[in-house]
């Protein structure tokens, strides 16, 4: 078994990313682009070269006409991204589930690892029951 | 003189009519206010904020009307002693808002009404809750008896009072539990919560006591004929069930 890890993003305008952002600059952050992306990281029992398709085919999780699947290269956040993941909800799962958020700044680039951590602290992730992933 | 009282609506509430109904049948100047209109908050002498999905629940349930203007004016008025009753979203809203439990800052949510347990899905079911502190605590919560049920419907996915076991100590000591789920006779013990909320809890209420949010939907079975074996009486049209709270509310808003 191989650990695979993959996003599902939204290919149709993303409403829930678009709060997200003018929420974050109502509390002053300087961020100009907000991606929300599903991430999973599971353990795969076949061959790299078809695993986009074969995830694709999950119908529960991927709906070919408003996703777009990529594939990523490690099961850790991405440049500029924090995953928050629900505690307890891997407990007793054999795939992991979280959020992903990609914030870009004003000048395009992706978010710091300071930014990332003032939004998760201050909107994107309640403590209570959550935990921020940040590269 | 009635004082008034602002009923919030945010995108996506959905119960504010109900109770607006209840909170005039209850005596009180209730009005709606819509979020393009907040800054009419200021002129309001207490604040309830209804079930619904505000902003689509985005991110979490309350995490972005936990930032909008609205709460500006409702944590603005809440520090300042008015008071605040939120049911469902609104209790949720609430949370995220760091006013209920008010153990941390303010915007900094400690605890939170999350996805429901065993499994999460959404539960629609009569409850009754049991009233876990004095009334004395909050000034909403005078015009009830000590140990009160109340009845009401729980209608959520994401009701499950869940906090770090420190967090969880801290409510329990310090009293900000108001109520927990119960049998209808009174009696309390696991299979009465529809949720595995921790602590059994129903509702939340702040170090202060103006601050409430509750779960349950008390407007929901809040007249006659809404309870199933309408066994309080002939008067169908009659507020009666869970418009206890809500005369408790309005007569500690005019007092």
């Amino acid at each position: 078994m191989t650990q695979r890890a993959f996003a599902i993003t939204l290919k149709i305008p993303d409403n829930a990313a678009y709060t997200t952002l003018t929420t974050l600059q109502r509390l002053g952050l300087p961020v100009a682009r907000v991606e929300r992306s599903e991430i999973w990281v599971v353990e795969d029992g076949g061959g790299a070269e078809d695993f986009a398709a074969r995830m694709e085919r999950n119908e529960t999780i991927f709906n070919g006409n408003k996703h777009r699947l990529t594939v990523l290269e490690a099961a850790s956040p991405r440049a500029g991204e924090t995953w928050i993941e629900e505690i307890g909800a891997h407990d007793r799962a054999r795939e992991r589930r979280y959020v992903g958020w990609r914030l870009l700044g004003n000048d395009g680039r992706p978010a710091d690892a300071d930014l990332l951590r003032e939004a998760a602290a201050r909107l994107l992730c309640n403590p209570a029951i959550e935990k921020a992933h940040i590269a | 003189m009635t004082k008034k009282i602002a009923v919030l609506v945010f995108p996506g509430t959905n119960s504010e009519e109900e109770t607006l109904r209840l909170l005039r049948a209850c005596g009180g100047d209730a009005h709606l206010v819509h979020w393009s209109r907040a800054a009419l908050l200021r002129d309001f002498d207490a604040y309830v904020l209804p079930g619904g999905f505000a902003y689509e629940d985005r991110i979490r349930a309350g995490a972005i009307a936990a930032h909008d203007e609205m709460m500006d004016y409702v944590i603005e008025g809440a520090q300042a002693g008015k008071l605040v009753y939120g049911i469902c979203n609104g209790a949720q809203i609430l949370l995220e808002a760091g006013l209920v439990p008010g153990t941390g800052e303010v915007r900094r949510p400690t605890a939170a009404f999350t996805r429901n347990g065993p499994v999460p899905h959404f539960v629609c079911t009569h409850v009754w809750m049991k009233l876990a502190i004095d009334p004395q605590r909050s000034p909403i919560l005078r015009g009830l008896e000590r140990g009160a049920l109340v009845p009401a419907w729980s209608a959520h996915g994401e009701g499950r009072l869940a906090a770090t076991a420190e967090e969880l100590r801290a409510l329990r000591d310090g009293g900000h539990v108001a109520f927990v789920y119960a049998h209808e006779d009174g009696s309390v013990d696991d299979s009465a919560i529809p949720n595995q909320a921790a602590l059994g809890c129903a509702a939340l209420v702040n170090r202060a006591g103006n601050v409430l949010a509750m779960m349950p939907h008390p407007e929901r079975d809040g007249w006659t004929f809404h309870h199933p074996d309408r066994r309080r009486g002939n008067a169908m049209l009659e507020p009666s069930g869970g418009a206890v709270l809500f005369r408790s509310f309005v007569q500690a808003v005019n007092a």
